[in-house]
Formats: C-alpha cells, structure tokens, sequence
C-alpha cells in the first residue's frame, strides 16, 4: 500500500501521513508520544516527514506512515519518486516520543517508537543527525523545506531549533 | 455489537454526560447547558482533531479508567476559559488568574474529579449493575499542551489502538459566562469488545 504524498505545505501532516516537500516552503506536524520522523535531503533540497504513531505494523495494512518500520522506507520511496533520483543520500532527525500521561505500566510508547525508528535508520543506512525525544510534553514541529533546520516549540519550554 | 448493547452504550454515556453537568452546575453554582453529547466512531486522525488542531494550548485534566470498562477520561477547555473558572472557584473577581500555580492546577483537578466521577458513576450504573468489579478512575493528572498533542496522547495510551477509534464527546456551557469545556472518554477497544459480546439485556436498563 502506498501513501499519497502530500507536496503542499501549510496543514499539520496528521497521524499515519506522511508529507514531502522540496525547494521551499514548511512542513508542520504536532506530536505528543508519537515521533516526527524527519528526512531531508540536502542535495535536492527536499524534506519528507512522517507523522509515526506505532513501532510496527505487526501485519496491518493501515497507512504505512502510522508505524515505524513501514514508515521509514515509504518516507524514502515517497522522496526518491518526488525529486525523480533514487540516491537521494538523507539525514534523519526524530522528534517527539514524550510520555504525557503515565497511566498504562510497561515501556512507554514514545520509546519504543524512538528505538524502533533508530533501529530501522540503521538498518538502512540514514544517519540520525539530530533528535529532540522523550519529556512529558508535546511538540510544535516545523521543518524549513530550504534549509532543513527544524523548529521543535513547546506550550511550557520554548522552542530550539536542530 | 447486538441492537441491545449498542442502545444500552449510547445510554450509558449520554446519563454520563448529563450526569457530569449536572455535578458541574451543583459544583459552581450556575445551570451549565450539555451542548454536545455523541458517541461515535472516528478514524483516528480526525480523533486527534477533536479537541482543535490550532496552536493555542488548551489545558486539563486526565484519568486513566481501569475496571469493568477501561480507557482514559479527560476534561479539557482552552486556557482563558479554565483560569476563567479557577477564579470563579476562587471566588475572587474574573481575570484575575492569569498563570497556572498551584491554586488554579488545583481548583481545575478538583473539578475534573467532581465532573469525572458522576460521569463514571452514570456508566457503572447502567453498564456494570451487578459487577461489583465497577468503573474505577485514577487521581486525575493536571497537563498544558497543544490540543493536537493532547488528544494523541490520549489515544496512544489505548493498549489496543485500530484505525479507527470511539469516542464518547460531550461539551459544558456555563449560562451567563464564555466558558465551556469538553468531556472526552477514550474507552479501550478490548474492554468494549468484551462487553460488547456479552448478551445484551431484552429490556435495557434506561
């Protein structure tokens, strides 16, 4: 199952998708214990977020954005058909994975999205070259599509940019 | 889900509704109107919108739900709404709170407690009337964040999270102020499905 991409910026990439843009512009998602991941492709100017709630699919053939290991690669597939070359050589940066409430016992979900996605970027080669993870608040992220600076904000903790 | 059971849900929660306003009207002394009442089923990602998708935080209350039928509750109202109401509970005049301290966290948690458990008590009643196992919420956890993060959050606590996801949605208005605020239970899927398979009762309990 693919994901339709979505090239124009300006709404908040929701749960499950996955948004790419090049050349210019912003790309905005809001996350609590999900984590944005964030590729960006200096060469081409081009950056692919997806907004990842789950570590893995598990067998379910939801929205390949909505869980870590299918996420990765579509966010990849998604980019490479966007700026037409398939060696786009991206960076990753993750933000997100907080643990707002602390009502269900185990592991947290936010880690496990972050471990999930740190291992599947090393599986396939992306290095992570910046990350804003864990808390117990949620994020304001914006991603310069130009630059690939991302501005990560908070309702009680300002903002920082990586 | 049986004709039977799904009536008795609706039931269930909209006496919870009801219920949880009128324990808010008797609370601050003032009628508050239910606005909203509904139970549906969302895809998740207009779930996560249904506290708002704009970048003003909205602030309130969360408990986790464990029992006959699990989940997470959370009252929630946009910030000049909820210090609106920490100063009617303080009694001192409107505007007056302008930042979260300690006073103001506590008068909203107290009130998410009231309002909560009338709520709950309302779907033990209908739901779980010979179970002595019952509906039980945890102390509620005060949090300030952007609604879109808010709502996820929530969700992401359902052990069992599918595509799509019911939500149990209500809306307090109180008369002769701008205040209103939302009553949202996020049931777990599991637990309701294992109600939902039991035999439903021929006459629901109304």
């Amino acid at each position: 199952m693919t994901t339709p991409a979505k090239p124009t910026t300006g709404e908040p990439i929701a749960i499950g998708q996955i948004g790419v843009a090049k050349g210019e512009g912003v790309l905005r998602t809001f996350v609590g214990s999900c984590v944005a991941l964030v590729l960006y492709s200096k060469r081409h100017r081009a950056a692919g977020v997806a907004h990842v709630m789950l570590p893995a699919a598990e067998g379910r053939v939801g929205a390949p954005g909505k869980y870590a290991d299918t996420a990765v690669v579509e966010t990849l597939r998604l980019l490479a058909d966007f700026v037409g070359d398939t060696d786009i050589g991206c960076t990753a940066k993750l933000i997100g994975g907080a643990t707002m409430f602390s009502f269900q016992s185990g592991k947290p979900i936010g880690d496990q999205n972050v471990l999930a996605l740190e291992a599947i970027l090393s599986r396939c080669g992306v290095e992570i070259v910046g990350r804003i993870c864990g808390g117990r608040h949620g994020r304001r992220v914006a991603v310069d599509v130009a630059t690939g600076t991302v501005t990560v904000e908070t309702t009680e903790h300002g903002s920082e940019t990586l | 889900m049986t004709g039977g059971n799904q009536a008795m849900l609706e039931e269930a929660f909209h006496r919870g509704a009801e219920d949880g306003s009128a324990a808010l009207a008797k609370w601050l002394g003032r009628p508050v109107t239910l606005s909203v009442d509904r139970l549906e089923m969302l895809p998740i990602e207009s779930a996560a919108s249904v506290l708002g998708s704009g970048d003003e935080p909205v602030c309130g209350c969360a408990m986790g739900i464990s029992g006959a039928v699990g989940g997470l509750l959370l009252l929630a109202a946009d910030d000049v709404a909820a210090l609106s109401l920490a100063d009617t509970l303080l009694e001192q005049p409107q505007g007056s709170s302008t930042a979260w301290g300690e006073l103001e966290r506590s008068a909203v948690i107290e009130t998410a407690n009231i309002v909560g458990c009338a709520y709950l008590n309302a779907l033990c009643a209908i739901l779980t009337p010979e179970n002595d196992v019952g509906i039980l919420p945890s102390p509620p956890v005060f949090l300030r964040d952007f609604p879109a993060t808010v709502m996820e959050a929530a969700l992401m606590e359902q052990p069992h999270l599918g595509d799509t996801v019911l939500l149990a949605n209500s809306e307090f208005r109180i008369s002769g102020t701008s205040f209103r605020c939302r009553l949202v239970f996020v049931p777990d899927a599991a637990g309701l499905k294992a109600y939902a398979h039991k035999p439903a009762d021929p006459e629901p309990r109304l």
